[in-house]
């Protein structure tokens, strides 16, 4: 085992990952400022500080900048953040969860040197996606006649690698450390999230400016780099924190005991080691969860459903409520008089209203995006995951049929669609009641469950993908990468007329297109949504019957 | 759990031309097989050859590119659930789910199936020395292997299809395994078992069927194979010997004479032999080496190659 060997190894696992990122993401900047080229300029002389702070958007605005800054600043920066995250969670505690880190370390190299050649393939990764993401940004602008010459191109990317890496080393130190990759990927999640937000957030209210300088996210695009060059200052920080954190990870990895193909445990197995409750435990819980396929698989994603929901109750339900009371009435007072397109394009966010302001915050993006990964990602295991761990042959040699097999696997994606869309609808409810914002309670109920059926749209896509290839990366990268696509559709529909025209061909337009959490609900959208989700399950049964069932993963 | 269907004798197993590329790549070739209800078939190929392949085909995880096949008497396509019903299963290269027990995972396929006899259960866990309140995950290869053995034993199926059962079973727990399968056979039940270590199916199977590169080579009993082939006899006689007489004998090769001590390679009819030697010797001992599996494996695909190179 080489270095090169580790080293490019791990570089070429993710490479399907980082490919889509980036070729999404490019496809996002030529729609975008393809779409940017027909808007009025006067439109954001008039924009508040704190709403631009909000969407990224820098102070002597033009067409170029606005593109490239939402384009990158917000889609890029999040998509390569999000991919480093996937690749650093995988590199050490990925291995140890595949039982190959055993192999690898009967190699005669040492913990640090496959620590160095996991951070190594990392930051080549980051870079090379990087470098991706930049090679059309000028070729793009030049075609399509948009201006940016004064703009420092270079200088966002340079904030973007380090603002990327800095989660992929996160990711990977909090693995390093404790071997679980779970905890990684949450952990890291969490934090990305939460400082994103936070840091778009914090500056509307009073004092929240100095806080979002704790945040990471701060240093990448605080600066406003595409405007005002490199702030080597920002980039010594972001750099600092992944080579704390590759210290980190080289002491704690070092130190530890290696787990073996690791096996995770759930809060039934914590209550089942307890000899107490073991006995009334498995009574009632245990041998439910292997009585059928529908409830082990509703017990295998438990954790992802339980964390998904908590933070869509707590953080984008309740606690969005008491954030919106706590902005100063002259701020919510300019947001009204915001044009109708721009307050169109983050997904109908006037903020002036609690409705705008929930839209914007929690239905917009987080609420779709919360029922589209769980659906997803379930989508993606129900059929590919059984093969690539090759358990299906097993439950093909039980007496059921494949098409069985595939309406137990939807059930619990159903089921889980919807607790992710009640928990939204009740913490929305709970936080408009307790900050009083006397939002109407069935119109909330009725965009959770528009925000419901559009997530399920993709998680069949992912279903679907999964019963035609029986490979779990393409369906859920291709599950997710056609939902981002959509969205930025559909947001940039609101800008460009003749994207607009088309507007209906993307799924969101049949989510937020009426605006329900002011109008309520609209069955033709409800329809809609709903057919395009049988669809495609429909597709799934027969795709998945006609197909071989692979071998291996 | 046995359910008679005609009472004419089926084949448990039957292919017809049965193929399967994978792509441009072959998997396997125009296989005819014929495995009859209540024996022990061994299946016998080095890896590769397309065992596990023939073994997907059958059970509906994949379809062929052309041919056909029965198992039970049933279409393995359009009755795919029906069959599933009278077979237990051990798929090569098993993987089972790690974060279940493996108790949990029994009556996860047990429920599959309607409930199954869990005194049998117990009773075959207890044979095989099998741990089933821990966690799959946690379980070393050959204890994992224990759980798909069970599993696959544990409905009384009609027929059971095994791909490379044994993998990771310490002598011991193989040897039980072997008295299961017996057992298996002598209630009237099939056993189709794929396998390259010879010895195992010698020991429990009544026919062989050799497949390499995808296609089947022969399909013979296993005395059939035993009496062709090659063994190893030794004579201890009364007097000086002398080495022609023995190779007048045909099948006889590579005769090594020291003194009254006579060593040669025989692979024909033992009857013939024995009558040239006593009708010249009065004979003190014979010794002889019984055949093993793995030469008449290395013959067959010996003879292959020579008939593969010729053009």
């Amino acid at each position: 085992m080489t270095l090169a060997n580790v080293f490019v190894k791990t570089a070429a696992d993710r490479w399907l990952g980082w490919a889509i990122a980036a070729v999404s993401v490019a496809l996002f900047l030529l729609f975008g400022m393809s779409a940017y080229r027909e808007i009025d300029l006067s439109v954001y002389t008039s924009l508040p500080e704190a709403f631009r702070s909000l969407i990224g958007i820098s102070d002597d605005i033009d067409v170029g900048g606005l593109a490239i800054s939402i384009m990158l600043s917000t889609w890029g920066a999040l998509a390569l953040a999000g991919v480093a995250l996937a690749m650093g969670s995988s590199a050490i505690a990925g291995e140890e969860r595949d039982g190959t880190m055993d192999i690898l370390l009967a190699n005669p190299k040492s913990r640090t040197y496959v620590l160095l050649s996991k951070t190594g393939a990392l930051v080549t990764s980051v870079a090379l996606a990087t470098f991706a993401l930049w090679i059309p940004v000028h070729p793009i602008a030049a075609m399509l006649g948009v201006e940016i010459a004064g703009l420092d191109v270079e200088a966002l990317m340079l904030h973007l690698f380090a603002n990327s890496l800095l989660y992929g080393m996160l990711a990977l130190a909090i693995g390093a450390i404790t071997g679980n990759k779970g905890t990684a990927t949450g952990a890291t999640t969490a934090i990305l999230v939460l400082s994103f937000f936070g840091v778009g957030f914090l500056p509307l209210v009073e004092g929240g400016e100095a806080v979002s300088k704790l945040l990471p996210w701060y240093y990448f695009d605080g600066s406003d780099p595409v405007n005002n060059g490199v702030a080597w200052g920002h980039l010594a920080l972001l750099g600092g924190g992944s080579l704390l954190l590759l210290l980190a990870a080289a002491v704690g990895f070092n130190r530890r005991d290696l787990k073996s193909q690791s096996v995770g445990t759930t809060m039934l197995d914590r209550f089942r080691g307890n000899p107490l409750l073991n006995k009334m435990i498995g009574r009632l819980a245990g041998s439910a969860r292997v009585s059928s396929i529908w409830l082990k698989t509703i017990s295998d994603y438990q954790t992802l459903v339980l964390i998904t929901a908590a933070v869509m109750f707590l953080v984008q339900g309740v606690m969005m409520g008491p954030m919106y009371a706590s902005i100063p009435q002259e701020t919510l007072a300019t947001f009204d008089q915001l044009p109708e397109q721009l307050i169109a394009l983050f997904g109908g966010g006037d903020m002036s209203t609690p409705e705008g302001w929930y839209s914007l915050e929690t239905f917009g993006f987080m609420a779709p995006g919360a029922v589209i990964l769980v659906t997803a990602v379930m989508g993606a295991g129900a059929l590919a995951g059984e093969e690539s761990r090759r358990t299906m042959a097993l439950l093909l040699a039980c007496p059921i049929s494949r098409y069985r097999i595939v309406l137990e696997k939807v059930i619990p994606i159903l089921l889980f669609a919807i607790l992710v869309g009640f928990v939204t609808f009740a913490g929305v409810s709970v936080g408009s009641i307790i900050a009083d914002l006397g939002m109407s309670i069935s119109n909330i109920a009725a965009t959770a469950a528009l925000q419901t059926l559009v997530g399920l749209v993709f998680g069949s896509l992912a279903l679907a993908l999964s019963a035609a290839t029986g490979r779990t990366s393409i369906a859920i990268y291709g599950a997710i990468g056609a939902a981002l696509f959509f969205h930025l559709f559909n947001s940039l529909g609101a800008l460009n007329q003749a994207l607009a025209d088309l507007a209906w061909l993307t799924p969101f337009s049949y989510y937020l297109g009426n605006d329900p959490l002011n109008n309520g609900m609209d069955w033709i959208d409800a329809a809609v949504l709903a057919a395009l989700s049988t669809i495609l399950i429909v597709l799934s049964f027969v795709l998945f019957q006609r197909r071989d069932i692979r071998q291996r993963g | 759990m046995s359910t008679s269907l005609d009472s004419e004798a089926r084949s448990a197993i039957h292919t017809v031309g049965l193929t399967k590329y994978y792509g441009r790549h072959l998997g396997i070739e125009d296989v005819d097989l014929d495995v009859r209800e209540g024996e022990v078939f061994g299946f016998l190929g080095p890896n590769g050859a397309g065992k596990s392949t023939t073994i997907r085909t059958i059970l509906d995880e994949i379809r062929p590119t052309a041919g056909n096949a029965t198992i039970l008497g049933f279409d393995t396509h359009a009755d795919a659930v029906e069959i599933r019903r009278h077979i237990g299963y051990i798929p090569g290269d098993l993987a089972l789910y790690p974060n279940l027990t493996g108790m949990d995972t029994l009556q996860y396929f047990g429920n599959m199936r309607g409930g199954v006899d869990w005194a049998y259960v117990d009773e075959l866990a207890d044979r095989l020395d099998s741990d089933l309140s821990r966690k799959v995950g946690d379980l070393s290869t050959g204890n994992r292997q224990k759980v798909g053995v069970i599993q696959a034993f544990m409905h009384r199926p009609d027929l059971l299809i095994m791909d490379e059962p044994t993998a990771g079973l310490d002598p011991l727990i193989q040897r039980e395994f072997q008295k299961m399968v017996a057992e298996v056979a002598a209630e009237g039940r099939t056993v189709f078992l794929s396998s390259h270590t010879l010895s195992e199916v010698q020991r429990v199977a009544d026919r062989v069927g050799i497949i390499r590169n995808g296609r089947l080579i022969t399909v013979e009993s296993v005395a059939d194979l035993r009496s062709k082939s090659m063994r190893e006899v030794e004579f201890v006689l009364n007097t000086q010997a002398d080495a022609s007489i023995f190779e007048r004998v045909e099948g006889v090769r590579n005769v090594v004479v020291a003194g009254n001590h006579v060593e040669m390679s025989f692979g024909g009819d033992m009857g013939e032999l024995l009558t040239a030697v006593t009708e010249q010797y009065s004979v003190a001992d014979i010794k002889t080496t019984e055949a093993d599996l793995e030469e008449i494996f290395l013959t067959y695909y010996h003879e292959d190659d020579e008939r593969e190179e010729q053009p």
